[in-house]
């Protein structure tokens, strides 16, 4: 399975939506279910799955899936 | 003078679009209102914290309606279970274009084509949901004397003045951001209007473009701040926080107290309930490190009591409620109770400040929302094959589902409370039990199942 997938996967499963919802422009507060407690769920879950750890300009940045994405590559992650 | 006269007074007031920036006195906002009928009846009022929102609630505020304040996110089936039993003439919902049985209007209320429907008791101004979520038909009914008399206490303590620059970060259907809304209305400077919550970037771009004074949270949203290291940067602006809704943990109080008060800036730490129309006491800032967890003294105007019995905490002052209503019929009485029973159990220290030591209602905080743990054992029963289950909150952090059924998926649990109930499937956990622990008299003991003292499921 490639990155993007997996990535389509997190998100779809932090906000509780089906994974064909996720589209780049998808975006917070968009849908009842990007919420701030799923936001917060999701940066969880990303730091998990990448190893990574998102400082708080980045939690506040990643408002949309296009941006999540922006900021994984900041991580070095290819998407 | 109704709260309405009061807010007209303030000179200082001014309504901001956090959109646009545009800034509106209350004359400006009230130039060009929609009409609306100036016989008493039932509105219903789905609001977001829009500067439009805001507008029509002061109209509303300024007329004869009772208006029951609502989430615009209300799963739809609870908004007509609602309007079902009670029959609005008027409701406002920018996220529907059709309700049965009701034109559209230009002053965007949805109009009852069968006219009126309601005799209300000409006390009640205000209705606000008490179940957070789970869309159950029960009000807390408020007098405009109980909306002002609240808000006029916490002026009696809040450091709130017509330099304020106050945003509604909380939603105003909900009794504290309604109590931030009506006491800076009375006494503030500016109010931003807007939907931005302190996960977004525009709402901290927003903080420093109109600086800010106060923010109010949940414990949650501190949750939330204490995550995106609000502790690590400067607000030169803030010169107050407050949090309600629940009980914040002593780390983050701690945290949050020492940071303010290293800056010469106060933490209000505060109790309440939407039966007292919002507050009940607060901690003086000033002794909150030292009595780190007390709920403080009561409000101006209100008084503490212990239950000798129980130890419940019981509550008598002017904001207290005229009880509740779960039908239409209801809405024809308001009997104010001179002494709210609060469900929670409490002590009092030497020098009075007063400390939460259990719960004895059915409940869970979820994120601030208050959760009937009866209700969600219903909905349970409900959708799920009239099976018995057991639910309990485990510190107000998650719900917990006790069930008998093999094979039934904690997943399938926390998607269906998830979509009833609006809330993240993650505050949702289940466990299967073999039976349920029973009190003498044959109900479901809720203590035992507490004390997770069940029987074990044999494997």
């Amino acid at each position: 399975m490639n990155t993007t997938q997996t990535l389509h996967d997190i998100i779809a499963a932090a906000l509780s939506i089906p994974a064909e919802q996720v589209t780049d422009d998808l975006s917070y507060q968009s849908i009842p279910e990007w919420d701030s407690v799923s936001h917060i769920y999701l940066i969880t879950e990303l730091e998990a799955a990448f190893g990574i750890t998102i400082d708080t300009e980045e939690v506040l940045e990643m408002s949309s899936v296009e941006q999540v994405k922006e900021t994984l590559r900041k991580h070095n992650i290819e998407i | 003078m109704s709260l309405y006269g009061l807010i007209a007074q303030n000179k200082s007031l001014r309504y901001l679009d956090a959109v646009t920036g545009d800034s509106y006195t209350l004359p400006d906002l009230m130039k060009d209102v929609w009409d609306i009928t100036e016989r008493p009846a039932l509105a219903f009022l789905y609001l977001d914290n829009s500067i439009a929102s805001v507008k029509l609630l002061l109209q509303c505020l300024n007329s004869r309606l009772t208006l029951a304040l609502l989430s615009p996110k209300l799963h739809l089936d609870y908004k007509q279970r609602l309007e079902e039993v009670y029959e609005p003439y008027y409701i406002y919902d920018v996220t529907r274009t059709e309700i049965p049985d009701r034109d559209l209007q230009d002053n965007m209320l949805f109009c009852n084509r069968k006219g009126i429907r309601n005799v209300i008791h000409p006390d009640i101004k205000v209705l606000l949901s008490t179940s957070g979520t789970t869309g159950s038909p029960k009000f807390v009914k408020l007098s405009e004397d109980n909306l002002e008399q609240n808000a006029l206490s916490i002026l009696d303590y809040l450091p709130i003045n017509s330099n304020d620059v106050t945003p509604l970060n909380l939603p105003v259907f909900y009794s504290y951001g309604l109590s931030v809304f009506t006491t800076n209305s009375i006494a503030g400077g500016q109010i931003v209007c807007g939907n931005r919550d302190v996960i977004q970037k525009e709402f901290w771009e927003d903080m420093e473009r109109y600086g800010y004074t106060s923010v109010a949270g949940v414990p949650y949203v501190y949750e939330m701040l204490h995550r995106i290291g609000f502790n690590r940067k400067e607000y030169p602006s803030l010169r107050y926080m407050t949090q309600a809704g629940g009980k914040l943990n002593g780390t983050l109080i701690k945290a949050f107290g020492e940071y303010l008060a290293d800056r010469n800036k106060q933490f209000f730490v505060m109790y309440g309930q939407t039966e007292a129309t919002a507050r009940m006491a607060y901690m003086p800032p000033q002794d909150l490190l030292t009595k780190n967890g007390s709920i403080g003294k009561p409000i101006r105007g209100g008084q503490f009591t212990l239950a000798p019995d129980t130890h419940e905490l019981l509550y008598s002052g002017p904001n207290v409620f005229g009880g509740y209503a779960t039908t239409a019929a209801d809405l024809t009485n308001f009997e104010r109770l001179p002494v709210l029973h609060t469900g929670d159990v409490a002590t009092c220290d030497e020098d009075g400040y007063y400390y939460i030591t259990g719960r004895l209602k059915r409940f869970v905080k979820l994120f601030g929302t208050r959760i009937n743990l009866d209700e969600v054992e219903s909905i349970l029963k409900q959708e799920i094959q009239g099976e018995t289950f057991a639910c309990i909150g485990v510190e107000d952090k998650h719900l917990l589902v006790f069930h008998r059924i093999t094979g039934l998926e904690e997943s399938y649990i926390r998607s269906l409370l998830s979509k009833k109930l609006g809330l993240h499937p993650t505050a949702f956990k289940a466990q299967l039990v073999e039976d349920f622990p029973l009190t003498p008299n044959g109900k479901l003991d809720y203590t035992a199942l507490q004390k997770q003292d069940i029987p074990q499921v044999q494997h």
